[in-house]
């Protein structure tokens, strides 16, 4: 008996892992930027926060991440910075690429989610709730501490 | 195009020449490096050699007051310029100078971190106060008006330019703006630009060599 429900807890351990292994969308070390809430002075200064991860597309095809949501925000949005000769662009994407077998990086100074009216201040140490959803993929969903 | 837009714009303009002739002064730099005849300080982000005076300024500082550059002759001042609606770049340059301040232990007092806004019509010195603190507490805000605002960022080559942001209903505006960080040393000379995206180690190696000046 005993080695049954050892053998059947490897078989479980072993589903989760083949799950794990399968699914064509990997998310690795999201994180927020800390961000205060702080008085607002007119339209465009709605506190927000950046959001980052790194998308690793294992799937046979290629996705995209097509929009993304925080449970700490109203809304969030894909942005991308662009350094042109020392002068930092940001602009607004409507989806970020992943091509088969792609890692593409949500990083300081490049595509990031813009989380937007946040509903608190975050701190590090706390964590939010992303979900980041795929063309192909569909929802998937994170929690990433706050920095 | 309003009068706000277009101040931005001309100083944006006046100040981008500027910009690149820094930015050349930092390639030329890095260029001697690589030939192998190191600059005499060994700095590793792009250094002023020779150092030049840094241009001196006074403006409403987000801790009450007056900042006035040269009454900070002692210490190093770090001098960054960004707007608190910035999610990315900006909080990217005060969180690694905060990881400098944090790695210099005991001589993180004689580093002073000065954060001058480029996003007068929406930078309340409250705003700029709670963004720059929520980083370190010992980092000042520095805001005023265009008309005191717009002389630093040129006397810095520092490019600002408005940009509204498409379709936005109420219309809402980003701003372009190079991020360099400025190295001001303890005698108030301009010594080192490093440009958004020099990595924390190399910040910290060129503060230090200040330090031990």
């Amino acid at each position: 008996m005993r080695t049954l429900a050892a053998l059947s807890l490897v078989g479980l351990i072993g589903a989760a892992g083949a799950l794990a292994q399968d699914a064509p969308i990997r998310l690795e070390n999201p994180w927020v930027r800390r961000a205060p809430v702080m008085p607002d002075s007119g339209p465009g200064t709605e506190s927000r926060a950046a959001g980052y991860v790194t998308i690793v597309n294992r799937g046979a095809a290629r996705d995209a991440l097509v929009s993304a949501a925080a449970d700490v925000a109203e809304r969030v949005e894909l942005h991308e910075t662009r350094n042109m000769s020392g002068m930092l662009m940001m602009e607004g994407v409507s989806r970020v690429a992943v091509e088969r077998g792609a890692r593409v990086e949500l990083k300081p100074g490049s595509y990031h989610l813009m989380l937007i009216r946040l509903k608190r201040p975050l701190t590090p140490g706390q964590s939010v709730t992303l979900t980041l959803q795929f063309e192909r993929a569909g929802p998937i969903t994170t929690r990433a501490g706050v920095r | 195009m309003s009068t706000g837009e277009r101040a931005y714009v001309r100083a944006g303009r006046l100040v981008v020449l500027i910009a690149l002739v820094v930015y050349g002064a930092g390639a030329v730099e890095r260029a001697a490096v690589d030939a192998g005849s190191p600059p005499s300080a060994g700095f590793r982000a792009g250094a002023f050699d020779p150092p030049r005076g840094a241009p001196d300024f006074a403006l409403p500082a987000t801790s009450g007051g007056e900042f006035r550059l040269s009454r900070r002759l002692g210490k190093v001042v770090a001098l960054a310029f960004g707007y608190t609606s910035c999610p990315d770049v900006c909080p990217t340059v005060l969180a690694e100078l905060s990881q400098v301040r944090a790695r210099l232990g005991a001589s993180a007092k004689r580093v002073q971190v000065v954060y001058v806004s480029v996003d007068p019509e929406r930078d309340s010195p409250a705003r700029l106060r709670a963004y720059v603190e929520q980083f370190d507490k010992t980092f000042l805000g520095l805001t005023g008006s265009m008309d005191q605002l717009a002389p630093v960022w040129k006397a810095y080559g520092v490019a600002v330019a408005r940009k509204d942001v498409p379709g936005s209903t109420p219309p809402i505006y980003v701003i372009h703006h190079s991020a360099s960080v400025f190295l001001v040393d303890t005698i108030g000379r301009l010594r080192v630009m490093a440009p958004f995206g020099t990595p924390v180690d190399d910040l910290l190696h060129d503060v230090r060599i200040l330090l031990k000046e």
